[in-house]
């Protein structure tokens, strides 16, 4: 096979050259330079005509001078070998048969592999570890350059290029990359990056044609203008944008509105976050750069962006605000070269704070369409002032401005992060943006992408680890910003809770074995991120008579892992038995703070308990299904509110006696919980469809006397718990807990009714104790069958 | 390999090295074309400056000979101010041209310059 690379070419050896020379030989270049014409002309001075030859040798270290700057520090490409397209500062290092591990190292230590090591985490050390010092193995790192370039549209083979291509040509790279949470596709994307980025810092330092200084002078003046707005074609805006498919569309159809004889308006409508504002700036920018494709009468144009709420403070009186603003728009058409720009146009069409309503008085105006105006305005309030005032929509040209896709997402993180490093003084990893794409994606509900990825990936600058943002920075500032967890459990303290939590749980509840361990196994396997991400993180139907704990595990559950019972959201379904009930379930939280969707919505790391689910009505039912299928409900303003994080516990008493009875007959829960959830079926009870949904179906059974007793401890332990400010503790017999047993339990309340027969007997008998001064702090009050006897009465009702 | 790079030198300066010189002249004079607006200037030479009012006059005769006497004097004090302009970015523009041609020439004559002064100081003449 003919070699890839010939390290004595001449490229190679000009490369070389430039390298030996360096900065240090520019500077002694350039002295020298100086040094013999001075010396020259002092010579010459002398009267010694020698000094001509000093000055005349004085040209070649500045022919060579120049040589470097223009040519040796970056040799043009020359064909389609290895020699002739790598990049000069890696060519000048090269020697004529580098070994793989010295391309590593060279790779490493120029600009592109420097990058690479940044953002992605992959240093020298990890190059040199996975190369070898055999010249033979070279040839597959140089195909895998030659293809690389080939694939990133890479001018030369740069640092970047050949980092990756040294990476892919280790047999375990895949392995190597899925350690650090990457791709091959990834790495690629890192050199088009690197690629894109001297791209970028080329365009930006190219001399910009705005006009000259004559630019305005056939337009008028514009204080009003310059006093109520803001311009943006003040060339402080960013100056290379992102190729994102729908603002480019929209770009284009802004300048073809504008270039054409119709109404001289455009709305751009799109959600929050989808780049409305920076696509007025865009067009700003390009309209102002004489080199710019665009029809003449809109070259040199500028865009004023007014703002509702001086104009408001400046016209405080009756009338005032609408002479304010006519003198505003006329001053605007006089001056000619003027677009105004209304963003959150909805602040000029609504009463309210911070805006006003001047439809009637904009309405004209935009009919005329002689004045170039942009409105910008989120798709909600499109529709509400077109159901309001059709004859306003109908005048606008719309422009649909759709979310950015996933690479475009990337692509302007990629961008709009130089200015956030430069700002916060921090590096983002590339790890880094895939997390807040992925998090934002699943979190952030109220932005559109790309800003909702963007508002996350800022957030995370101040969880930056010694300048960098990872990808648990980006966790952190979720987690913190949401109060949810999102990364698997990473302290020694979470990973022994998970892998005590039955334990933990069962220091709350009796039994129940089979239910504490699903939900316990559900939990492990978030934490330990081998979950679907698309669902909630657990969706469990208990079944069982009542008072047999299934409310009281998800209690249990919320204090022991999530963080105490209030992280509990609980409904009460049997409120919920009308079909206009749905409206209540989804309701919007600045409405109805109770409901489903605002609870989640504020708290989506929960345990959401439905409680009593056979009692809602079967539409409520069905709303409830893609909740459980895919962890999202929508909530009345279609608004997604993600249950993903969350586990969803329903419970229901629907064939409590059945239980009873399958129990009474001597029948163990596992050999008739699959028939009794059949017979659920059958007697329609519950839709199949609905009870698939679950990922488990668990049925509690009633609970025995030594479990009983067992729960009597519970409480008594819940009453020291209360009494321990007092410094009085507790003790009840063995004799006395068997006889709370009997005097409280009910076959048809299960243990719940336990609490109140302990509470009238022992709280009440503790009570009269710390009255009369029979105990002081630091007593244990001994209780006895006959004082709960005594307390309770041989016949006392329960 | 020292020969070799002296005629990489030789090559790049009279090919390259010249056509890049020639392209940076190129961007400077277009650069001082746009600082002095000369194509917006001339295309506009006699519009109204700064004008106050823009479209169509409604009103009396009075009114309307008014403004179109306004409208001559911004058109007659525009015209002024961007002759002055034209003119000075014309000077402008003529002596950066003058200088980028010189300059390209020079640069096609520095490699002769080891050799132009060996003569000279063979020849003699001192300052």
């Amino acid at each position: 096979m003919e070699p890839l690379y010939n390290g004595t070419s001449v490229r190679a050896a000009k490369a070389r050259f430039g390298a030996r020379v360096g900065k240090g030989g520019r500077i002694a270049l350039g002295l020298m330079c100086a040094f013999l014409v001075v010396g020259g002309v002092a010579v010459l001075s002398a009267g010694v005509a020698a000094g001509w030859i000093l000055v005349g040798f004085a040209a070649l270290p500045f022919m060579v001078l120049q040589w470097y700057s223009h040519e040796l520090t970056a040799p043009k490409t020359a064909g389609v070998t290895v020699d002739g397209l790598l990049a000069g500062d890696i060519l000048g290092k090269l020697n004529t048969s580098p070994s793989p591990r010295q391309i590593a190292d060279i790779a490493a230590s120029v600009q592109g592999g420097q990058f690479l090591a940044a953002r992605f985490g992959i240093t020298k050390v990890t190059l040199q570890n996975i190369t070898s010092d055999d010249p033979a193995e070279t040839q597959a790192i140089w195909q895998n350059a030659l293809r690389i370039r080939e694939q990133t549209g890479s001018e030369t083979i740069d640092g970047a290029v050949l980092a990756v291509a040294v990476i892919f040509s280790f047999p375990g790279h895949e392995d190597l990359l899925a350690h650090m949470k990457l791709g091959s596709d990834d790495l690629i994307e890192g050199a088009r990056w690197y690629e894109d980025l001297k791209r970028m810092i080329e365009e930006g330092s190219r001399p910009r044609r705005t006009g000259g200084i004559a630019r305005d002078f056939s337009f008028g003046y514009i204080p009003l203008l310059r006093r109520f707005g803001q311009n943006l074609s003040d060339g402080t805006g960013a100056k290379v944008s992102v190729d994102v498919g729908s603002h480019v569309a929209a770009l284009d159809q802004l300048i073809s509105t504008f270039s054409s004889g119709g109404r001289q308006n455009a709305v751009l409508v799109g959600e929050t976050g989808v780049g409305k504002t920076t696509i007025v700036h865009d067009l700003a920018d390009r309209i102002l750069d004489a080199s710019a494709r665009i029809p003449q009468s809109l070259k040199f144009r500028q865009i004023f962006l007014l703002d509702a709420s001086s104009l408001i403070a400046a016209a405080p009186g009756r009338g005032e605000l609408e002479g304010l603003v006519m003198r505003v728009l006329g001053e605007a058409y006089s001056a000619k070269n003027i677009i105004i720009c209304l963003d959150n146009a909805q602040l000029f069409f609504e009463e309210g704070v911070g805006s006003v309503d001047l439809s009637n008085m904009l309405l004209p105006i935009l009919e005329a369409g002689n004045l170039r105006i942009i409105l910008t305005m989120d798709e909600q309030r499109f529709l509400q002032i077109s159901q309001r005032n059709p004859s306003l929509a109908n005048a606008l040209n719309r422009i649909s401005i759709t979310p950015a896709t996933k690479q475009e997402t990337m692509a302007v993180m990629r961008h709009q992060l130089i200015y956030a490093e430069y700002q916060r003084h921090v590096t983002y990893m590339y790890q880094a943006l895939q997390e807040a794409y992925d998090l934002s994606e699943r979190y952030v509900h109220d932005l559109a992408m790309p800003g909702r990825a963007l508002k996350l990936l800022e957030s995370a600058a101040g969880y930056s680890e010694n300048g960098v943002v990872t990808a648990n920075s980006v966790h952190m500032a979720i987690e913190k910003t949401m109060d949810i967890k999102v990364g698997v459990a990473n302290t020694d303290d979470e990973r022994e809770k998970l892998l005590n939590l039955e334990d933990l749980i069962h220091e709350r509840m009796i039994n129940q074995t089979r239910a504490v361990q699903v939900v316990s196994d559900a939990l492990r396997r978030a934490r330990a991120g081998v979950r679907n991400v698309s669902r909630p993180v657990g969706t469990f139907l208990f079944l069982g008579p009542t008072g047999v704990g299934k409310t009281e595990l998800s209690k249990a559950l919320a204090d022991v892992y999530f963080g105490g019972e209030e992280r509990m959201v609980r409904l009460d379904l049997n409120e919920y038995v009308r079909p206009e009930d749905v409206s209540r379930l989804i309701a919007d939280g600045a409405e109805d703070p109770t409901s489903l969707t605002a609870q989640v919505m504020k708290q989506p790391f929960s345990v959401v308990l439905l409680d009593e689910i056979e009692k809602a009505h079967p539409q409520v039912l069905t709303t409830l299904l893609q909740l459980l299928d895919e962890g999202i409900l929508r909530d009345i303003k279609n608004r997604e509110v993600s249950f993903r994080d969350a586990i969803v516990i329903a419970t229901s008493n629907a064939g409590a006696d059945r239980i009873r009875e399958y129990i009474e007959r001597g029948y163990k829960l596992q050999d008739f919980e699959r028939q009794f959830v059949d017979e659920l079926i059958s007697s329609n009870q519950f839709r199949p469809e609905f009870l698939n949904r679950f990922d488990e179906i668990v049925v509690f059974r009633p609970l025995e006397k030594p479990e009983l007793v067992q729960v009597i401890d519970l409480i008594i332990a819940g009453i020291n718990k209360q009494l321990a400010s007092q410094k009085i503790s507790v003790n009840v017999t063995d004799d006395a807990k068997v006889y709370l047993v009997d005097k409280g339990y009910d076959p048809r309340l299960g243990a719940r009714p336990m609490r109140r027969v302990v509470q009238r007997a022992v709280e009440n008998l503790v009570a009269k104790q710390m009255l009369s001064g029979a105990v002081s702090a630091g007593a244990v009050i001994d209780v006895t069958r006959e004082q709960v006897e005594a307390m309770l009465g041989p016949d006392s009702p329960q | 390999m020292f020969m070799l790079l002296v005629t990489e030198l030789l090559r790049w300066w009279y090919g390259d090295g010249w056509r890049g010189r020639a392209r940076l002249a190129s961007v400077r004079l277009d650069g001082t074309i746009d600082y002095f607006s000369i194509g917006l200037l001339v295309k506009t030479l006699f519009s109204p400056f700064r004008q106050i009012s823009a479209g169509r006059v409604d009103g009396s005769l009075n009114v309307q000979m008014r403004a179109l006497v306004d409208k001559l004097v911004s058109r007659l004090i525009g015209a002024m101010v961007r002759t002055v302009i034209l003119v000075v970015g014309g000077i402008a523009i003529a002596l950066q041209a003058v200088l980028s041609g010189l300059l390209l020439v020079a640069w096609g004559l520095v490699p002769l310059l080891p050799v132009a002064g060996a003569v000279l100081a063979f020849v003699g003449p001192v300052l």
